[in-house]
């Protein structure tokens, strides 16, 4: 009886894997390796706007497109969204911005973390859509969107490169 | 006829409803299919395929009014809801595009849904295109998801369906040998198509048969592989097909059935949903003898013994008779009801791609355009795709002649 009142569980381990795998392609797959070598690219569409981040396909005649445009790595802000709460894997582990950063050279912005005072903070460094910024590089860098580990302001507001750390 | 129809699932009148506009294929493309394209994105792969298609519909993207796509579950890949950036490749921006699922048999009723979009007059000429990238992850254990409330007891599709197998064995005394047939069948089919993902030139008989044993009574070889591959159709109506440069395929008839997963008494050998919906599409195309009147057909036969289970299902065999019909070589290349010339879903399983590839294949030899395996003479073939737990069927027959004409 005491067995089937207290019955013993028994258990096993069990792990699961189901990896994913990710064919990039020609025009993606150059720009995470762009990204590996600090190099931010974007690609010219048929109007002549240039896309970055870069598509395959054009927007608008549905070309293939392969004309890979390399950028500076600074921009400006064109709209934000504050996060006071970053929540564990986010890029930075303190009070952040949401960015949307179109590149010099670009048409197209690119969405990523922006570590920047808080927008009510009184500081010109605080995040604000026309905020001047460039990118930070990650040390480690293996051909992913983190090799950018976010976007910071510029120092004295003008077009000068980026920090790195 | 063996196949018991429910009255109640077939339309009663006229064929093809009337009014309705002839739909006709005008263009067919596809990827040589292989078990890893990493040299091409998820858009990238459709895109080929796609542009195939236009080619040989000499056709444009400007041509094109609407796209249809489909693809087996997003979980194969990994990538939720892919439609959501595949506008530009596809050339669908600014134009309607839809997505359709209904698991294995998403690439016919894909075709069907962009179909029935020319056949309203919804619109003039779509581009229809299903895909999967299978190298993106692992389907099969994409497929071992635990069902609440079951013993967790399958690995993969071939694990659901070998019972179904051993049920179908059991009730027609089909002897052990009848699988190793179609195998060696569609493999030798496919080393006639040079977009087939196996190309085994040195199969014999004797190593289908003493391949490992991985669901019984399902072989190794007599399992479909893993594929990344796309197939894309041009459909448009009579203005578009008098325009096509090449002969149009035409479609006399087409329609989807489902049924659950699991229900008290549903028949996994034969299911009910299948034999409704081959029925309709005779209905809708005036055929009354398909294994007479129907010259070739394209079957989802993903393991090698649903050839026999289809053929029962599909009205082309009395029930229990469906082994006989391969025993005796009736769906080999040169016999009279051949069966997957292309070499089937068992040579390429590009899974969301297999039931496009099927209706694709079909519309290729009634147009006369199938290359090293076409049938001669093809005037009327069946193209058939069935998915999740045997439980989605879409099929069409497609013909030479208008059928209107």
């Amino acid at each position: 009886m005491s067995d089937v009142q207290n019955p013993a569980v028994l258990s096993a381990p069990l792990v699961v894997e189901f990896p994913f795998t990710r064919s990039t392609g020609p025009v993606v797959g150059a720009f995470l390796t762009g990204l590996r070598e600090r190099v931010v690219l974007g690609i010219r569409g048929s109007d002549g706007r240039v896309l970055c981040p870069p598509a395959e396909y054009d927007p608008v005649t549905a070309a293939e497109l392969d004309q890979l445009v390399a950028l500076p790595g600074t921009g400006t802000v064109t709209t934000w969204a504050w996060n006071e709460r970053p929540r564990p894997y986010q890029p930075l582990d303190r009070p952040f911005a949401w960015a949307l950063v179109r590149l010099d050279g670009a048409d197209t912005a690119l969405l990523h973390a922006l570590d920047a005072p808080p927008p009510d903070s009184g500081d010109p460094r605080a995040v604000r859509t026309g905020l001047r910024v460039a990118v930070r590089w990650a040390d480690r860098r293996t051909g992913a969107i983190t090799d950018i580990a976010c976007f910071e302001p510029l120092a004295d507001g003008s077009g000068s490169a980026g920090g790195e750390r | 006829m063996s196949a018991a129809v429910n009255p109640a699932a077939v339309p009663a009148g006229p064929h093809r409803a009337v009014g309705q506009e002839p739909v006709a294929v005008v263009g067919v493309g596809q990827t040589r299919h292989v078990s890893a394209r990493h040299d091409v994105s998820i858009a990238g792969l459709l895109r080929e395929a796609a542009v195939r298609a236009l080619e040989d519909a000499e056709l444009t993207w400007a041509d094109i009014d609407a796209v249809v796509i489909g693809k087996a579950p997003d979980f194969f890949e990994g990538v939720m809801m892919p439609e959501l950036y595949l506008a530009e490749a596809l050339g669908a921006v600014s134009k309607p595009m839809l997505r359709v699922h209904t698991a294995g048999s998403v690439g016919g009723s894909t075709a069907l849904v962009a179909a029935n979009l020319v056949a309203a007059r919804v619109h003039g000429t779509v581009l229809t295109v299903a895909f999967e990238k299978q190298s993106e992850s692992n389907a099969m254990w994409g497929l071992s998801l635990p069902v609440p409330f079951q013993a967790p007891l399958t690995a993969g599709a071939g694990g659901f369906f070998a019972p179904h197998v051993r049920a179908y064995m059991r009730r027609t005394g089909a002897p052990d040998h009848i699988g190793s047939l179609v195998a060696f069948k569609d493999r030798r089919n496919a080393l006639k198509n040079p977009y087939a993902h196996l190309h085994e030139h040195d199969l014999t008989l004797e190593k289908v048969r003493s391949a490992p044993m991985l669901w019984d009574p399902i072989r190794y070889s007599e399992t479909c592989p893993s594929s990344d591959g796309a197939c894309a159709m041009v459909l448009t109506g009579v203005r578009g097909a008098a325009r096509a440069p090449r002969p149009a395929a035409w479609m006399h008839g087409g329609a989807m059935r489902s049924e659950p997963t699991i229900f008290a008494g549903k028949d996994y050998v034969s299911p009910q949903a299948g034999r409704d919906c081959a029925a309709d599409v005779y209905h809708q195309a005036g055929v009354v003898d398909p294994r007479r009147q129907i010259d070739l057909a394209e079957i989802y036969v993903p393991f090698s013994w649903y050839e026999p289970m289809w053929l029962e299902n599909l009205g082309f065999a009395d029930q229990g008779e469906g082994w006989k019909l391969v025993e005796s070589g009736v769906t080999e290349m040169d016999g009279d009801l051949p069966v997957n010339p292309s070499g089937g879903v068992l040579s390429s399983n590009p899974i969301g791609a297999s039931g496009m590839i099927r209706f694709a294949e079909a519309a290729l030899q009634v147009r006369g355009e199938a290359g090293e395996h076409q049938i001669d003479g093809a005037r009327l073939a069946l193209g058939h795709a069935y998915g999740g737990g045997a439980q989605f069927f879409s099929m069409w027959l497609v013909g030479s002649e208008r059928p209107d004409s």
